[in-house]
Order: C-alpha cells, then sequence, then structure tokens
C-alpha cells in the first residue's frame, strides 16, 4: 500500500498487521504508541513510592492496584508497537532505560508529597482520558484495541484521584493549603500536558493524514480546561493567574502560551531535564540491578528447558 | 475447647487478649509483608514478573484487611492498628520486615516461599476456629495463598538451575532461615488490650506490672500463656510447635531438593520429632516479642509519614465492609 492510498484509507481501526503498509507510517505509529508505553511505565515509576506513602490501608490497595494497571497498559502497548514491525519491546525498554525513549513531560517532574498525588492521578490522568478516548479511533487497529481496556482502567483511577482531591480538600486548612500549592505547582505542566499550539506541532499534520492522531493539541486541550476548569473550582481550587486562560466567547478557552516555560518543555522533550533524567537513571538502576535474574532465565530457556509460569 | 465463642461483647479479658493476639499476628504478618512486596513494584525483572508481584502485594494487604477487620467488632480500628500504634507494639515476624538489597530477587521469591507455606498450614489450623469471623474468612484467603505458593516454587525452581541464581538463593536462605523460624513464636500479647473498657485494660496492665520476675521473663510467661489461651479456647487448632514442625518437614526436604543447604541444627532431628525449632537457630529480634530489627522502624515511619504529615486523625475507607 502506497502513502496515497494509506490517506485515502485511513479511519478509525483502518489497519492491522494483515496489511502492507508504508515505512513511513510504520515509524509514526511506532513512535507514537513507544512514547504512550513509556509513559505509563515512568508514570507507574512515579507513583509507586506513594503506595506506601497512601494513609489508609485501602488507599494503599488502590494505589498498587494503579500502578499495576499502569504496567499491564505498558505491556498492551509495547505489544500494539511490535506489531508494527519496527522495533521490538526489548529495543523499546532498553531505549527508555539508556535515555533514548520519550515520555511525557509531567513524568518528568518529580513528586515529593501526597497532596501531589491528585494532581497526576485527577488532573494528568483526566487529560490522557480525554486523548486516549479519542485513540480508541486510531487507525492501527491494536492500538485502538489497546485503548479500549486502557480507557476503562483509566476511568478508575481518574475516580480515586478525584475521591483523594476531594479529601484533601474538605481535610484540614493544613491539607488544603498544601494541595493548593501543589496544584499551582502543577497546573502550568498539565497544561502543557497537550503540547504546543498546533502551529508548533511537528508531527501532527502527518499522524493526523493516516488517521493515527484523531484530534489536534489544541482541541484536546479546550475539552479538557473546559471540563477541568469547573472541576477544580468546584473542589475550592484557585486556578492560578498564570498561565493567563481566557475565555473566548463561544466558551472555548484561549492560553495565553508566552506565559508557559517552553524552554523547559523541549528540554523535557529532549530528556535533557535534570530531575527527569534521574528518574530514568533510577529507574534504568533498578533494571540493571534485575539483569542477571533475565539471564538466568534466557539461559534455561537455552539449555532447552520450557520457562515454566511464564511470570 | 470451651463454648464456640460468638459475641465479642462477652468476651472474658482473657479471651479478648488470646483473640487480639491472634489476629495482630496474622495481620500485622500479611500488612508489613505486603510493603516490602510492593517496593517491586516497576522494579521486577520483567513487565510479566512486576504484575505477579503486584497481584501478590494486594493479595496480602487484602488479607490484612480482613484480619484487622476482625478486631472491629473489638472496637479496634484501622487507625489504632496502623496509624497509631506504636512500632514496637507490632507482632509480625521479623521475616517480613527485612529490607530487599536491591535486585535481589532470590530474596524475593524465597521469602514468598518460607512465608507462604507457612501461612498454608496455618491457615489450614485456622478453618475450624471456634471464633466464626475467623474460619469465615480462611476460605478466600487461603486459595488465594495456594498460587503465591505456586508461584514462589516456580520461581525457585527456575532460578536454582543457574549457578549464580543458586549462589543468590543459598545468601539469602542463610539469612532469612533464621527469621522464618520466628514465625513460629509466640506473641507478647499487645500492651494495651482491646477491651472496651478502661477498667479491663488496667486490670491487665497490673497483671503485667506485679508479675515479680524480670519484664523478659513476664513478658515470655505472658506470651506463653496467651499461646496456650489462643489454642484453649480453640481460635486456631493447631500449637505453634506442631506447625513449626510441619512446616521444617515440608520445607527442609524441598530447598534440600533444589541443591541448596538449609542452616538447620540437625542435632534437633531427634527421635518422634523429625525437625524442631530451637531458641539457638533463632535471630536476636524475633517480631512476635515486639523486638524488632531498625528496618522495621524506617519502614513504619515511612508507611506513617503522610499520615503524620498531613495530621490525620483518620484512616479513609473507600471500601465496604467485608462482613457485609
Amino acid at each position: 500500500m502506497d502513502l496515497e492510498t494509506v490517506k485515502d484509507r485511513a479511519g478509525p481501526r483502518a489497519f492491522s498487521p494483515a496489511d502492507d503498509l508504508p515505512q513511513e507510517y510504520r515509524e509514526a505509529a511506532t513512535r507514537m504508541i513507544e512514547f504512550h508505553a513509556n509513559s505509563e511505565i515512568m508514570g507507574a515509576y512515579l507513583e509507586r513510592p506513594f503506595i506506601r506513602q497512601a494513609p489508609s490501608i485501602d488507599r494503599k490497595l488502590a494505589f498498587s492496584a494503579k500502578v499495576q494497571d499502569e504496567i499491564g497498559h505498558g505491556q498492551l502497548l509495547y505489544r500494539a508497537a511490535e506489531s508494527l514491525g519496527v522495533k521490538s519491546r526489548e529495543q523499546m525498554l532498553a531505549d527508555l532505560a539508556n535515555g533514548d525513549g520519550k515520555f511525557l513531560n509531567c513524568f518528568h517532574y518529580p513528586m515529593e508529597s501526597w497532596v501531589e498525588t491528585p494532581m497526576i492521578a485527577f488532573f494528568v490522568d483526566g487529560a490522557a482520558m480525554r486523548r486516549q478516548a479519542t485513540l480508541r479511533r486510531t487507525s492501527w487497529e491494536p492500538y485502538a484495541h489497546a485503548m479500549d481496556k486502557v480507557c476503562f482502567e483509566e476511568g478508575f483511577h481518574v475516580k480515586h484521584g478525584e475521591d483523594i482531591l476531594q479529601e484533601l480538600m474538605t481535610g484540614s486548612r493544613k491539607e488544603r493549603q498544601l494541595t493548593q500549592e501543589a496544584f499551582e505547582k502543577w497546573w502550568p505542566r498539565i497544561i502543557q500536558f497537550f503540547g504546543p499550539t498546533d502551529d508548533d506541532s511537528t508531527h501532527h499534520d502527518f499522524a493526523a493524514s493516516v488517521g493515527l492522531k484523531q484530534k489536534s493539541n489544541d482541541e484536546l486541550r479546550n475539552a479538557f480546561l473546559d471540563q477541568y476548569i469547573p472541576k477544580a473550582r468546584n473542589y475550592g481550587l484557585e486556578i492560578p493567574d498564570e498561565p493567563r486562560i481566557r475565555e473566548r466567547d463561544d466558551g472555548t478557552y484561549e492560553v495565553e502560551e508566552g506565559d508557559l516555560d517552553w524552554d523547559e518543555f523541549f528540554a523535557i522533550a529532549k530528556n535533557e531535564y535534570e530531575p527527569g533524567r534521574d528518574q530514568i537513571g533510577g529507574r534504568r538502576a533498578a533494571q540493571e540491578a534485575v539483569q542477571w535474574v533475565r539471564e538466568t532465565i534466557d539461559e534455561t530457556i537455552a539449555r532447552g528447558h520450557a520457562p515454566r509460569a511464564a511470570d | 475447647m470451651s463454648s464456640p465463642l460468638e459475641n465479642p461483647t462477652d468476651f472474658s479479658a482473657r479471651e479478648r487478649r488470646a483473640l487480639e493476639t491472634l489476629v495482630k499476628r496474622l495481620g500485622d504478618d500479611e500488612f508489613v509483608l505486603a510493603e516490602r512486596y510492593t517496593e517491586w513494584q516497576v522494579r521486577a525483572p520483567s513487565l510479566e514478573s512486576d504484575l505477579a508481584l503486584a497481584n501478590n502485594a494486594q493479595d496480602e494487604l487484602g488479607h490484612a484487611r480482613l484480619w484487622y477487620d476482625v478486631l472491629a467488632d473489638l472496637d479496634v480500628d484501622e487507625r489504632d492498628l496502623v496509624y497509631e500504634r506504636d512500632p514496637a507494639d507490632f507482632r509480625h515476624s521479623t521475616l517480613v520486615e527485612l529490607p530487599f538489597a536491591e535486585g535481589d530477587w532470590a530474596d524475593a521469591v524465597l521469602r514468598s516461599y518460607l512465608y507462604d507455606a507457612a501461612e498454608d498450614l496455618r491457615l489450614e489450623a485456622l478453618e475450624d476456629s471456634a471464633y466464626p469471623p475467623i474460619a469465615d474468612r480462611v476460605g478466600k484467603i487461603r486459595s488465594e495463598e495456594e498460587y503465591h505458593l505456586e508461584h514462589a516454587r516456580n520461581w525457585l525452581e527456575r532460578l536454582a538451575e543457574g549457578e549464580e541464581g543458586r549462589d543468590r538463593l543459598q545468601d539469602a536462605l542463610d539469612r532469612l532461615f533464621p527469621h522464618a523460624l520466628t514465625l513460629f513464636e509466640s506473641a507478647t500479647p499487645p500492651v494495651e488490650t482491646a477491651i472496651p473498657t478502661r477498667e479491663a485494660s488496667g486490670s491487665n496492665e497490673i497483671e503485667r506490672n506485679t508479675d515479680e520476675t524480670s519484664g523478659d521473663r513476664s513478658d515470655a510467661d505472658a506470651a506463653a500463656a496467651v499461646e496456650g489461651d489462643i489454642v484453649d479456647f480453640g481460635l486456631r487448632t493447631a500449637t505453634l510447635e506442631e506447625l513449626g514442625e510441619e512446616w521444617l518437614s515440608i520445607v527442609v526436604p524441598f530447598l534440600e531438593s533444589l541443591d541448596l543447604d538449609v542452616p538447620i541444627d540437625e542435632s534437633t532431628i531427634g527421635e518422634g520429632v523429625e525437625y524442631a525449632v530451637t531458641v539457638e537457630s533463632l535471630p536476636t529480634q524475633l517480631g512476635r516479642d515486639g523486638t524488632h530489627t531498625d528496618a522495621w522502624f524506617d519502614l513504619y515511619d515511612d508507611l506513617t509519614h503522610t499520615y503524620r504529615e498531613l495530621e490525620r486523625s483518620d484512616a479513609a475507607k473507600i471500601r465496604e465492609d467485608p462482613d457485609r
């Protein structure tokens, strides 16, 4: 299939591994799904310490399950990416470890306190939900299929994140104050989650033309702000003065992009933001520490012993 | 065995103390082990093993929650049991509190095996507990623990096939085995027992404090007495000694079949009794008596950090009461 045919036929779940697709499509789809899979893993890495720090057993259970879900999503997505025949899961995981793999901006920032958890579990996951919901109509069928399960589980995460936010914002004065401070720290990052305006987005045109991407950055950001500004206010959070956000006559929002730190954003996009590099390095160290287990299993298989209980 | 224990409000002080001591050793083991397991999330050798380990951690947390909930009928809630309890008043075995060295997957699977093999036996001895809320919980917990045991055995067999894996398992075994034996130590009853009225609680204090022997001695006596009660009241149908012997008769041959040397004193293998847990083979800290390794106090600090930081006075419940 040549590129023009791909563009003509591009529609929801239009292409599967049975199709002979041009390299350009395969590479664009791999890049997009790999980014998504990496983000699941690095999000889980960021949140894991809060399984322990969760202030009740039920919250601890929910957090452990959430982190497990993210790893499961990573597993599903790497499989969907692998099915394009460009890169293996091992290559993608190795790239993530060595700092070549890219992932969401929000997961480059360290999290220090429980009050920050709803910033990820409610706002970032809520933002991700919006994007993921549109990806159920992406043209690469295995990706769309993975999104069905991911969206279903993310719904629970966002609910749990909202529940934590509500608990914090109806708690003591100190809790409310710390949560507001965390919100102010995370709000610009959350807005940047959707990336730069469409004019500045490099990959959008092609990804949209072959049906991989269903909505533009601006459309997604608008839809998110439309829903989450009232939600934030409803829980008693004050929207920070910057970045300035103007409501247009038609009810959509315009973000004053100059108020956001794009140097930081693009440093993050290149994995050059120092705290993010620490997280990449921390995960790499943990993975290197269990390299011996993977080698032991590989040797067992090489000696002709079938692996028992694959997990 | 005394008459079946039905209504906690009719319990004598001794019955309450026995129940609370038993349930705390059960719940604390599961809770602390789960805490340690969660350290492997996002750090396991593969995405698949990560998912499996996370499952086990959540199972153990769920079991801790089930056991702790038994004490809700005695007016002891999660806040008292976890977030406001003196860490020195936890009764888990030191096996479950030890930290993992980074990447020491051999420790994780061996610890799981040693623990789950004991767990299986102890659940069997709780199946016919005279206290129905305990017996009712066994079925669900046991089915999950059987899977854990299978999972741990499979991993042990795989790791033991390679030289590095076997060396690492041997190191872990030498380190963990004495701590695993503390699973079968009797537990010192909690300082503040779950007796709802202050007077009754006070009488226990007096009982402890008027003991003429040293503190250690009185603690050991109290532990032996309450352990006797646990069996006499039919809360558990086997003694710790019986459980320990049975456990040894299962784990020692299995570990030896993997070419591992089990650090057990062969002289204890005598007539009639194949294996026995001896005082000499135990570590300095037993856990069950409230003595713990430093790692536990650090872990406790970490897991109560948010609760203290936010000056909480309650632990949020988001799930339904399991008895409903």
